[in-house]
């Protein structure tokens, strides 16, 4: 199914990289998606994929940002975002750092350095985890290669976090 | 080892670092800017694999295999192409971020060919510009994208290069192509690099300073203190009150203020070296506001003055407490404005070394290099210095003051090696002087018509650590306070108070932004009290030529401020009638800095060797386009073809000191010294000599824009030689509340260019919807800015709402061919046409800046 798309463009994106699967450790992130592909069979569109880590990823140029599958993520890590917006924080983990950083390779734990590093204040820590407003992103990516824990992503796969 | 391609070839960096780093300082490909290094601003943006990255942000080692385009690396087409469309559309004032929204277009083209306004300006928002409010950018990537599909470089629009044509700035190639150098696009060869160690206290007396260490750390090759100064320590703009390097028993001012400087082989060590600078403080307390610094008991921020006050101006004519108290209608109330941000893309930076003469040779970035001059010679205690203006990145006024000049004249002086002394992003938010923050009080009387019987206030600004040009700012909001309207009772008392704040100073529109917010709202709630309509009060009261202004001047044939009027009621008219939100703002702003002070242009035209007419005025090109104007100056006022002519940027050994770059006076100032100039170019002319015969000859103009002082004893006062008028309409979507559009009408004698000008105007207003809507420059409560130079709300291509400009020519000035100037007047009506828009969208009247309960403010909660 084609449908037009209107500028800017939105897409479903899915905030959990996964790590925690690739991390068998017994602490295990209850926030984090459990690969139920309720989101994916909801897709009208064929936008959802489960990746490599067994999360769901969302391939932005057939998603239509129609919803579905926000409101049928049962861990509620889907929101809607603009998609020249690249630079996206990719955890929902909202554990303390220390039990954050038990449960994941790449769990955001809270550290404040990407909240400290922006320069347009577009990043701030809610409830132990990083959220960037689009509003005001520059989509500079310093959050990105600051970030210890490789919390954020380059959609565009260009900048890669440096630790 | 790491590698990757860089415009094809294949590089391995010598160790880690940022990609912008190893793109200027290894490779020495300096297209890529350094505007901030924190990811904010874009002018460093290249590609990295086919996409729009910031340089600034990402580590070599994670570049492997990846491939880096820089401007450098377009093809010869795509120069070509971007170089002709940026120049023809207009879209290159200053140029520091050229270079960035360059391969901004590229990224998008080389993927869409054909693109929408939207997705431009979405390609563009990333990417600050301070100086044409990206209307001109937008349209020469428009451009750009329709000859790429062409495949063919049109016609240019205009090419005879008299007055009043749309001619491509001389400029705009080598800032398109980023060959053009700003002060920190030069590398010397044994190049120090230097930085202060800035005070911890805004407010302390600094007791010892210990550098021992730091001179002991490999690497460093100076620490300087107060005692190896040969000069005077203090400089400043007008007084002499500020500090190059605190010495021990000196207060410090602000945080900003410089204690010790560090010159080093390279950055790093700069910044190590001033870590193990010991330095011991007696903290006092600070002064943070006009309050604290106005009460009996207030810490004194200048041990040498009696109390807190910089300047105090009464300026008073006619009877404005009677006429006032006669009125029909009276309106009063308190108001006030921010501080504000210059946020230029170029950091302040300055390269020194000795010249082959042994002079001291500056490379600056500022808007007088005499002044640089002037103040150097002070602190070094010799006349053996040479300033050059580099490229300008930049000033609104916030380049006025020395920043760095000074510094790396002192270390070359000292070492007598090359040094580039440069502030990171933060410390220029600090330390260059700001807009002023104002708190005022106005009363406003009328008469059943809605004239103006009289208007009385009281107006206070912080000015912060130092005078800086807070007396004549003070002086220019007081003046101009009355508005551009005929009415002879008027009354203003201002007083401006240091405190330990970041110094505020010269900021485009010099003090008139604040008060002309007061006026005009003042004037619209007067409007709706009479019963006439915003647009119907400013046509009663509107000064007209031969009318007499509140400051006793009368005016001449060239107001324009009916014109400026007529020109925007049209779609007024029609807003009002489709019930969209409409507000109006008026204006008037000097050109020339007037009232007594000596204001001279200076013009030298030299035949060189190369049998062209080479212009030489000591008067800072910022980005407005000084050099394109003389030119056009020349072609009309000559026999010459613009081929003939070459424009200098300014220095102070060949070009004569035309003054400052503010009070929107170079066009007017500097442009009548330069017609005089040819005039006698052309007597040379018209005796029969050509260019061959003329090598080694120079024809000097000279051109004193004579005014009376404030206070004159005379009926009628000159106070400024001309003024420039505008009016601003703004209109509200009335479903989203947002701006729909914004129409600035201005009249400016005679537009040398066009196209320049309305480059001004979108800037200007772009500048101000800022002022007027987001832009904050909040202060701690260790008077420390608050702010990154990405979260000061600065407007970004795809909020920028349409903006009409209306050049309006009159005739009536008797110098400069009639042309005004323009400039600082654009980012003045601004913000009260847009508060009044406000008002009428939901009722709510606001009487301070940024405007509350807009979609425009930062919902977010970090402010």
């Amino acid at each position: 199914m084609v449908m037009k798309k209107k500028f800017p463009y939105r897409a479903a994106l899915v905030a959990c990289n996964g790590g925690c699967r690739a991390n068998q450790e017994e602490a295990k992130c209850t926030y984090g998606c459990s690969g139920c592909r309720a989101c994916a069979s909801a897709c009208k569109f064929g936008a959802i994929s489960i990746n490599s880590y067994g999360v769901a990823e969302v391939a932005e140029e057939k998603c239509i940002a129609c919803g579905m599958c926000v409101r049928v993520c049962p861990q509620q890590l889907i929101h809607i975002h603009e998609c020249a917006n690249y630079i996206v924080v990719k955890c929902s983990n909202h554990d303390k750092g220390a039990d954050a950083r038990k449960e994941c390779q790449v769990s955001c734990i809270g550290c404040g350095i990407c909240e400290r590093t922006c320069t347009a204040s577009a990043v701030h820590i809610r409830d132990n985890c990083a959220v960037i407003d689009e509003t005001y992103c520059l989509s500079c990516g310093m959050c990105l290669v600051k970030c210890p824990r490789h919390v954020m992503q380059d959609l565009r796969g260009i900048f890669t976090s440096g630790h | 080892m790491i590698s990757f391609t860089v415009n094809g070839c294949v590089v391995t960096p010598s160790k880690n670092q940022k990609l912008l780093r190893f793109l200027r300082d290894e490779l020495h490909l300096l297209a890529a800017k350094d505007g901030c290094s924190e990811g904010a601003c874009g002018a460093c943006t290249v590609l990295i694999n086919g996409n729009a990255c910031k340089s600034c942000v990402p580590d070599t080692d994670s570049l492997q295999g990846k491939s880096v385009i820089t401007v450098e690396g377009l093809t010869a087409w795509e120069t070509k192409v971007y170089s002709f469309a940026y120049a023809e559309a207009g879209a290159v004032q200053c140029g520091f971020c050229i270079p960035g929204m360059v391969m901004c277009t590229k990224a998008l083209l080389d993927k869409n060919p054909d693109p929408t306004d939207s997705e431009i300006c979405y390609a563009l928002r990333n990417n600050y510009c301070r100086c044409t409010g990206y209307v001109k950018i937008i349209a020469a990537v428009k451009l750009a994208a329709k000859i790429t599909r062409e495949g063919r470089i049109p016609e240019k629009g205009a090419d005879d290069w008299k007055l009043g044509a749309r001619v491509q700035r001389l400029d705009a190639e080598e800032k398109v192509l980023g060959t053009g150098k700003y002060p920190d696009d030069y590398y010397l060869d044994g190049m120090l690099y230097g930085s202060a160690l800035r005070s911890k206290y805004p407010r302390a007396r600094v007791l010892s300073i210990d550098t021992s260490a730091a001179k002991a750390l490999p690497g460093v090759v100076a620490v300087l203190t107060a005692e190896d100064i040969p000069g005077e320590n203090k400089i400043g703009h007008l007084k002499h009150d500020q500090y190059t390097l605190i010495p021990p028993g000196g207060l410090t001012h602000f945080l900003g203020d410089a204690i010790a400087l560090v010159a080093a082989e390279n950055c790093e060590t700069v910044e190590k070296a001033k870590k193990l600078i010991r330095v011991e403080y007696e903290i006092l307390p600070a002064v943070h506001n006009i309050q604290e610094a106005a009460a009996s008991d207030a810490p004194k921020v200048f041990d040498e003055e009696k109390d807190n006050i910089c300047a105090y101006k009464h300026i008073s004519r006619g009877n404005a407490a009677e006429a006032i108290q006669q009125a029909k209608h009276v309106i009063s109330h308190h108001f006030e404005t921010p501080w504000t941000e210059h946020a230029f893309l170029e950091p302040e930076c300055a390269v020194s070394y000795i010249d082959e003469d042994g002079d001291m040779f500056i490379y600056s970035t500022d808007q007088s290099a005499h002044q640089t001059l002037h103040e150097c010679r002070l602190l070094l205690g010799t006349d053996k210095i040479k300033v050059q203006n580099a490229l300008v990145g930049g000033g609104f006024g916030g380049k006025e003051d020395m920043t760095v000049q000074h510094h790396a004249a002192l270390i070359t002086y000292l070492t007598k090696r090359p040094v580039k002394v440069k502030l990171s992003r933060a410390e220029s938010l600090l330390i260059h002087p700001k807009r002023h923050h104002f708190e005022m009080d106005f009363t406003m009387g009328c008469d059943e018509n809605g004239i103006i019987q009289g208007v009385k206030a009281t107006v206070a600004s912080d000015t912060g650590a130092f005078a800086s040009l807070g007396g004549p700012v003070l002086e220019r909001a007081c003046t101009h306070a009355a508005g551009p309207y005929t009415y002879q009772n008027f009354e203003i008392e201002g007083t401006a108070y240091y405190t330990n704040n970041p110094p505020a100073g010269a900021f485009r529109g010099f003090g008139v932004t604040q008060t002309c917010f007061v006026t005009e709202t003042l004037l619209n709630m007067m409007a709706d009290e009479v019963g006439i309509s915003p647009w119907e009060i400013r046509y009663r009261n509107a000064i007209r030529p031969w009318g007499v202004l509140p400051n006793g001047q009368i005016v001449d044939d060239s107001t324009g401020l009916v014109e400026t009027l007529m020109a925007v009621k049209p779609e007024y008219d029609a807003a009002i009638a489709a019930g969209k939100p409409a507000g109006l703002g008026c204006a008037m702003k000097n050109a020339g800095v007037g009232v007594g002070i000596p204001d001279t242009g200076r013009v030298k035209l030299i035949v060189e060797p190369d049998k062209k007419v080479h212009i030489y005025a000591g008067a800072s090109c910022i980005g407005q386009g000084l050099g394109t104007v003389l030119v056009q100056m020349v072609v009309t006022n000559t026999d010459l073809q613009h081929e003939e002519i070459v424009y200098e940027r300014s220095n102070t050994w060949i070009s004569p000191d035309s003054g400052t770059t503010s009070g929107s006076r170079q066009t007017l100032v500097t442009g009548e010294a330069c017609r005089r100039a040819c005039e006698k170019f052309m007597e040379d002319r018209k005796k029969g000599k050509n260019l061959n015969d003329m090598v080694g000859c120079f024809y000097y103009g000279e051109y004193l824009a004579k005014t009376d002082p404030l206070g004159a004893d005379v009926p009628n006062p000159v106070s400024h030689v001309a003024y420039g008028y505008a009016t601003q309409l703004c209109i509200l979507d009335s479903k989203t509340g947002k701006i729909e559009k914004v129409v600035a009408a201005h009249d400016v004698g005679k537009a040398v260019n066009p196209l320049s000008c309305e480059g001004q105007i979108e800037g200007g207003v772009v500048m101000s919807i800022g002022y007027a809507l987001r832009e904050r420059y909040p202060i701690d409560k260790n008077c420390k800015p608050i702010e990154k130079y990405g979260s000061l709300g600065l407007f970004r291509a795809h909020e920028v709402p349409e903006i009409e400009a209306i050049v309006i020519d009159k005739p009536g000035l008797k110098v400069a061919c009639g042309a005004i100037g323009i400039g600082e007047i654009t980012s003045i009506p601004t913000a009260p046409a847009i508060a009044d828009a406000y008002f009428r969208y939901d009722h709510e009247r606001r009487y301070s800046l940024p405007l509350v309960h807009t979609p425009y403010e930062r919902k977010d909660g970090s402010w």
